[in-house]
């Protein structure tokens, strides 16, 4: 689907919290999840700067690995402050996608 | 950092010429990208520049690391370089060399404005 950039903007920092809660993973692998799930559009830049956010503002706790060619990689995973973040999230997101469906469903 | 290279900057320079030396090491492709990024920072540095030097050092290795994996530049950054430099200064909202010169112009303006009664 072309063009959700804009819409997933808000949506991103959620989404990448999410899949940092479920393992502690790095940049490419967190981006290479979201293309499979259908976002063609997020390139590792995106969720680079996201990530960048998260580690400034306290959410995450970074480990440096060494992979197996090139530099060491980074590692994130959440803190209790992320793990906060996140639920605080998945609030706003129900209440939000509950408003919009009551919206298309009320018809009018 | 000392008290010289404070006053100096001399250990920025010192920085600058290691983060040449490592993009020396990207592919091509990269390099440009370096290059570009280091032009789309520039109006969000401070006076010295010393804000940029962790994003710097950051975007360098974002670079190294997919440049390693055999990403293209494109898969990396895609079509948005100064929205990717934007957001990793700090968002939309970020202070700009840019932003102080219209606030001081307009701070200048309402302060001739106020004295000529207007």
């Amino acid at each position: 689907m072309d063009d959700l950039t804009e819409m997933l903007k808000g949506t991103l920092e959620g989404c990448v919290l999410h899949i940092i809660d479920s393992e502690e993973t790095y940049g490419y692998a967190i981006t290479r999840r979201l293309n499979e799930l259908g976002f063609a559009d997020v390139v590792e830049g995106t969720i680079y700067t996201i990530l960048v956010r998260l580690e400034r503002n306290g959410l995450v706790q970074v480990t440096k690995r060494p992979s197996g060619l090139g530099p060491p990689r980074k590692f994130f995973a959440l803190n209790d402050a992320g793990r906060q973040e996140l639920a605080k999230f998945w609030a706003k997101w129900e209440y939000l996608s509950s408003r919009i469906d009551m919206l298309k469903e009320g018809g009018r | 950092m000392n008290f010289w290279e404070t006053i100096t900057g001399s250990d920025l320079t010192r920085e600058c010429r290691a983060f040449e030396a490592r993009a020396e090491a990207l592919p091509p492709e990269y390099r440009a990208a370096w290059e570009q990024i280091k032009v789309h920072l520039s109006p969000h540095s401070d006076f010295t520049g010393r804000n940029l030097m962790p994003i710097l050092d950051g975007v360098l290795g974002l670079l190294e690391e997919a440049a390693a994996d055999g990403q293209s530049v494109h898969d990396v950054l895609g079509d948005d370089i100064n929205g990717f430099c934007t957001a990793l200064a700090g968002g939309e909202g970020a202070r700009s060399h840019r932003g102080r010169w219209r606030e001081k112009l307009n701070r200048n303006v309402a302060k001739k404005l106020g004295r000529l009664g207007g």
